[in-house]
């Protein structure tokens, strides 16, 4: 259901801003979806491979290790009060530089 | 979808959507008002009677009727997904996907759901989301063209190229042998190319070059075609091809400066840098006599050559150019000739050629060694043409003499008016400039480009009232110059809110300055309706190169004078809050009881006047008119005319850090950028933050001035601060002193050693010697004389030149106004600034800001003595006073000839 933002009253005063206005709603109109041949596309699904899974994977490791990391809790604070950061953000960099603040901060200042 | 009602009120359900979708309003209102009849509370009927009132503008409405018909039915997937759309039309993204979401939990394969939801995330750049949620899209309807393309996209956006290459050969594996049907042959093409150009961004540029020629036939853009194949060729080094085809390229279109760097690079005569050896300049030189011989229209063929060639060929080749457009009267030709000047040594040929030129005809009516007669306005457009070239080098005496001169022999000529304003724009005098803009303006009414330059150069005179009305001319009949705000003219808005801004109007100023801010919004939420528009039509390589735009469409140079005003208005406003009620209270309560009365009444009536008036300007500015869509309507009342709400914000350094975000991200490359974080942070005792700006500072050029003055600035205040006592403090510590190695210019230095460095390095330079004097008072407020001594004691030496008529020093205007206000406001040394302003006033005669004996703002110029007289009658710029204004306008004219040397 994809709607268009215009009103629906318009006055026309000129042929250039008809043409215009005309232009403008015909950019959202609804439109039917041209339709393929179903019998071949089931050959093209099959040819889609799953390589998203050994992606997937990889993320979930690396996710792991930044959670096995020790950090001080203070220390996220501060890095995210000073440098105006989400937590998230300030928490997952000190992950990445192991917990120490001050290699985390100069990374963030590059 | 409306499963609970009667199969009627079913039926008119149906009929809500389908007329939503279609746009028919009024139909879809009166189909949910039957419904609403007999089912009052029916929570789907309620959401989508809401989502049609929010296309008709009824948004207040909208959201109660949504909300209540989802409270009524929170467990409707319809219900969510109205909800999400009514957000959607607000730009409440985040918030729409939420409700996405929920709609996707209640009923995960919607169709209708999961493609809207893929267009936001398109619109947020959420593309691992957008990857799955097309994946979703294309599982669930493989026979659906557009999701495949859909799929093939979002893997190319979420730089993945190549998977985006499988998917497009597998949906091309689904179609016909003899596909595309008439009708679908663009559609068709424009993918072809797509996916062609994914073969060459993954580097695949043989197979590239193979299906494209494989599939010539089908592509119906044969430009592109074209432009795409010779790419391959040269990435593929096949360079006696690629000649070939440029050569083709070249004869649909020898002006397209392109097609001749790919042939110079496909016959090996292309530099990076424009530096060629002798043998690579002839070679050149005999390339393009040959092109020349076969494109004798082209202008470009004849230009190129000026570019490279040197010293008597360029010479020759300059004269060959220039002597043809003089006599025809080509008045862009100082413009096309202007990026020759970067160029060492050309500039004072070209001086050298001019004058030849102009001495010849002024003798003989020819040109040098020349045969024919030339007509009189050859004359005129030598002079116009080195009128430019001398303000072009900073020499406006001589400048202006040519303009003049110009002026007396064909005065009726509007391009000789408006180079004159921009000389003396140039020399320092606006209210001159503008004068003469306005009278190049009113030899020509009905030209919007130079009313617009006249508007604009009434507003660097801060003439903004003028300037509107001289503006509103040209706007819609009843919209006043609100009608430029609504045509998104960012021009006007940055030279009237940098007006404001002078002027000390900073709520003026803040209100365009945010204004701007908010076309770039209008710009960003453009693209929302194309993410779906342009599957459709297959236009996939515009819409990506639409879609990178986006992602760089706050780095453009408008947005960031916006978002720099912005933020300097913000630092303004916080160095500088403006009156508090409490404190006017005091000052009158020094007043005696019945003047106290007397004054409230005052300022009572004075208030209210101002309300009325402001009341009035909303009243006009919100009259019924037809908007861009084409809609008429009531425009909503402006609740802040004069932009003394923006005054009242409560933390201004809050605000100004939303656009340093944006600049730092979209405009790292710029020192103002860090410039303005340095000041910002520093206020906001962000130490670590300001001291990024000054490593930003030190990484772009560690020799400019103003990274000096951050770094003393900065250390010498972290130097003045107590040692560190809290966890936070002592980190902070720890940082700086590691951070501290990494700077050169500090090592082993004090401060003042590291400034005296800095002076010793750059002794011959102005600003140079204006940042050492500065921080060495920041350092110790007791050397200021010795500060003051070295600033008055620059050398304004001359710049090296062959030039003919008079010499150029180096002192530029700009920089000479800036120690002035140093001297005055930071260094608080008055007799220094007064000596300053004499010494510039003889240096820049026509500069209004030191009141130069020529300019504007001496009361013995004839400026100021013609403008006495005309007091007694002012003229007004109506067209209707055409013959009036023009009357006037003679006699400014007659009063100018007077700056003449």
């Amino acid at each position: 259901m994809e709607g268009a933002d215009e009103g629906i009253e318009r006055v026309v005063d000129s042929k250039d801003l008809q043409q215009q206005s005309k232009a403008f709603d015909k950019l959202t109109d609804r439109v039917e979806d041209r339709q393929l041949d179903s019998s071949r596309v089931q050959e093209a699904m099959a040819s889609i491979a799953a390589s998203a899974e050994a992606d997937w994977q990889a993320m979930r490791m690396r996710e792991k290790e930044l959670a096995a990391v020790k950090i001080n809790a203070a220390d996220v604070d501060i890095i995210a009060n000073e440098l105006e950061l989400d937590k998230k953000v300030a928490e997952r960099t000190l992950r990445e530089h192991k917990g120490d603040a001050v290699a985390a901060i100069r990374h963030l200042l590059r | 979808m409306g499963a609970s009602l009667p199969p009627k009120e079913a039926n008119l359900f149906k009929l809500i959507v389908k007329s939503y979708e279609t746009k028919q309003y009024k139909k879809g209102l009166k189909a949910a008002d039957a419904i609403l009849k007999k089912f009052p509370d029916h929570g789907e009927t309620l959401s989508m009677k809401g989502l049609t009132l929010n296309c008709m503008d009824r948004k207040s409405e909208a959201y109660e009727l949504v909300r209540q018909g989802l409270k009524n039915d929170l467990k409707s997937h319809v219900c969510w997904h109205v909800y999400g759309l009514l957000y959607r039309s607000d730009r409440e993204y985040r918030e729409a996907i939420k409700c996405y979401r929920n709609a996707l939990k209640i009923d995960p394969d919607n169709i209708e759901i999961l493609r809207d939801l893929s267009l936001l995330q398109a619109q947020m750049r959420d593309l691992t989301g957008f990857v799955e949620t097309r994946q979703q899209l294309l599982t669930l309807k493989s026979n659906h063209r557009m999701n495949w393309i859909g799929f093939a996209v979002a893997h190319h956006l979420n730089s993945n190229a190549s998977k985006a290459i499988e998917i497009l050969e597998a949906y091309e594996g689904t179609l016909e042998d003899d596909y595309p049907p008439e009708n679908e042959r663009c559609e068709h093409g424009e993918m072809l190319l797509y996916k062609i150009s994914l073969l060459e961004e993954c580097g695949f540029f043989q197979k590239a070059l193979e299906e494209l020629q494989k599939k010539e036939l089908k592509i119906v853009d044969k430009l592109a075609y074209k432009e795409q194949e010779v790419s391959l060729l040269v990435k593929l080094a096949h360079l006696e091809e690629g000649e070939k085809l440029y050569r083709k390229l070249l004869s649909m279109n020898p002006d397209n400066y392109r097609y001749y760097e790919g042939l110079q690079k496909c016959v090996g005569l292309y530099s990076e840098n424009g530096h060629y050896s002798l043998d690579e300049i002839d070679q050149l030189d005999a390339l393009y006599r040959t092109l020349g011989q076969q494109y004798k229209w082209s202008s470009a063929v004849k230009r190129i050559p000026l570019d490279f060639l040197q010293g008597d060929k360029f010479q020759e080749a300059a004269n060959n150019y220039i002597r043809p457009l003089l006599t025809k009267g080509i008045p862009s030709l100082f413009s096309d000739l202007s990026s020759l000047y970067n160029q060492p040594g050309k500039a004072d040929i070209l001086e050298q050629i001019i004058l030849e030129i102009e001495s010849s005809i002024k003798t003989t009516s020819q040109y040098p060694g020349g045969m024919e007669k030339e007509p009189p306005s050859t004359l005129m457009w030598t002079l116009f043409l080195l009128a430019q070239h001398y303000d072009r080098r900073g020499q406006y005496e001589i400048a202006l003499s040519k303009i003049n001169e110009a002026i007396d022999h064909t005065p009726t000529v509007i391009d000789l008016y408006s180079v004159k304003s921009r000389i003396l724009k140039h020399a320092g005098d606006l209210v001159a400039a503008a004068a003469f803009a306005d009278e190049a303006r009113c030899m020509d009414l009905a030209d919007r480009y130079v009313n617009s330059e006249c508007v604009k150069r009434m507003l660097q005179a801060d003439q903004v009232a003028l300037a509107e009305k001289t503006a509103v001319l040209f706007t819609k009949d009843g919209d006043q110059h609100n009608n430029l705000h609504d045509m998104q003219c960012m021009w006007y808005e940055l030279a009237g809110a940098e007006s404001y801004f002078r002027q000390g109007n900073l709520g003026m100023a803040l209100k365009k300055f945010l204004s701007v801010e908010k076309h770039y919004a209008d710009i960003t939420e453009d693209q929302f309706d194309f993410h779906s528009y342009c599957l459709r039509k297959m236009t996939l390589h515009t819409y990506v190169e639409m879609l990178k735009f986006q992602d760089q469409l706050h780095s453009h140079a408008y947005f960031h004078k916006a978002a720099a005003g912005a933020i300097r208005c913000y630092i303004e406003l916080h160095d500088s809050p403006p009156k508090l009620t409490t404190e006017e209270d005091n000052d009158l309560s020094k007043l005696l009881p019945s003047q106290k009365k007397k004054m409230r009444q005052k300022q009572r009536k004075a208030e209210a006047r101002a309300k009325k008036e402001a009341e009035e300007k909303n009243e006009e500015s919100s009259a019924g008119g037809i908007s861009k869509s084409g809609k008429r309507h009531a425009k909503p009342v402006d609740p802040d005319p004069c932009g003394e709400k923006l005054l009242q914000v409560e933390d201004p350094l809050l605000e100004a850090t939303k656009y340093l975000k944006l600049l730092q991200k979209n405009s790292p490359d710029s020192l103002e950028t860090h410039f303005l974080s340095f000041e910002l942070y520093m206020r906001k005792q962000r130490i670590l933050l300001a001291f990024q700006a000054v490593k930003q500072l030190l990484r772009l050029d560690a020799e400019h001035p103003d990274s000096h003055r951050c770094l003393i600035k900065f250390f010498n205040k972290v130097g003045s601060m107590i040692a560190p006592v809290t966890d936070s403090e002592k980190l902070i510590w720890s940082v700086l002193e590691a951070e501290r190695q990494t700077i050169s210019q500090l090592h082993g230095k004090s401060l003042f050693e590291t400034n005296n460095s800095f002076l010793e390095k750059h002794e011959d330079s102005l600003t140079h010697r204006a940042a050492f004097g500065e921080t060495l008072y920041i350092l110790d407020p007791n050397r200021r004389s010795e500060a003051v001594k070295l600033i008055e004691g620059s050398p304004n030496n001359i710049v090296p030149t062959n030039g003919v008529l008079g010499p150029i020093r180096e002192w530029k205007l700009i920089d000479c106004v800036a120690v002035h206000k140093l001297l005055g406001t930071v260094l608080v040394d008055q007799d220094a600034a007064l000596r300053w302003k004499v010494r510039c006033a003889e240096l820049f005669p026509y500069s209004t800001y030191f009141e130069g004996s020529r300019s504007s703002a001496s009361p013995n110029s004839a400026f100021n003595q013609i403008r006495k007289s005309s007091e007694n009658g002012s003229s007004n710029h109506s067209v209707g006073d055409h013959n009036a204004e023009s009357g006037t306008s003679n006699g400014k004219l007659e009063a100018f000839k007077d700056l003449t040397i």
